[in-house]
């Protein structure tokens, strides 16, 4: 199963926050397992989604 | 409550629908307690449902529903909108959310995500659907992003 949420920041600030996020968007992937600032071309993301999963 | 959306960009996404192809199910969580946006929220969603025949929109309350809330993993999440695939009576779940009002620039992503889920393809290369598909753990993708 693949949730994928898109979270408006300034309401969801405490999770904002946990995250520290600082720059939009920004994807969190798996509680910070893996990362992907800025709107990255599906390669890219990927390649980040891989790395997080195979941590 | 004025209308939120103006004219000319009802219009716009009117026309735009015209492109939908099957049922969308938005299915959104708000909550009595505490909500901010969860009014506005709904008025815009109603706004956007209104524009076609084949978005079939419903109301839930986070609290009163909570084990619904809880299937769709958005318990504590108000205002929070499930875009879903609709067929015969049938809500698929396809894993996507939005939490909070998305408006300015995420009123663009609501109406993509509409078309996308309406058009039943995903749009990803056949590389990345083969990777998701071998997944054998679930993946969480939380997308932070702002109005403007």
């Amino acid at each position: 199963m693949i949730l994928a949420e898109g979270v408006e920041a300034t309401e969801f600030s405490a999770l904002a926050n946990q995250y520290a996020i600082s720059g939009v968007p920004d994807t969190v992937i798996n509680n910070d397992a893996g990362r992907a600032l800025g709107a990255v071309p599906e390669a890219q993301l990927l390649a980040e989604v891989r790395r997080a999963v195979e941590k | 409550m004025d209308k939120l959306l103006p004219q000319e960009i009802v219009e716009q996404v009117r026309q735009v629908f015209g492109q939908l192809q099957h049922p969308v199910a938005a299915l959104l969580f708000a909550s009595q307690q505490n909500c901010d946006y969860c009014a506005e929220t709904q008025q815009l969603l109603s706004e956007v449902a209104e524009l076609s025949p084949l978005i079939e929109m419903s109301v839930h309350d986070i609290e009163a529903e909570a084990d619904l809330a809880a299937h769709y993993n958005v318990t504590g999440k108000a205002p929070a909108i499930i875009l879903a695939a609709k067929d015969g009576g049938q809500i698929t779940d396809l894993g996507i959310r939005f939490l909070g009002l998305p408006s300015g620039h995420e009123f663009g992503t609501l109406v993509q995500d509409i078309l996308m889920i309406s058009g039943r393809d995903s749009g990803l290369t056949a590389a990345t659907r083969e990777y998701l598909k071998s997944l054998e753990k679930p993946l969480h993708l939380q997308v932070f992003v702002t109005p403007t």
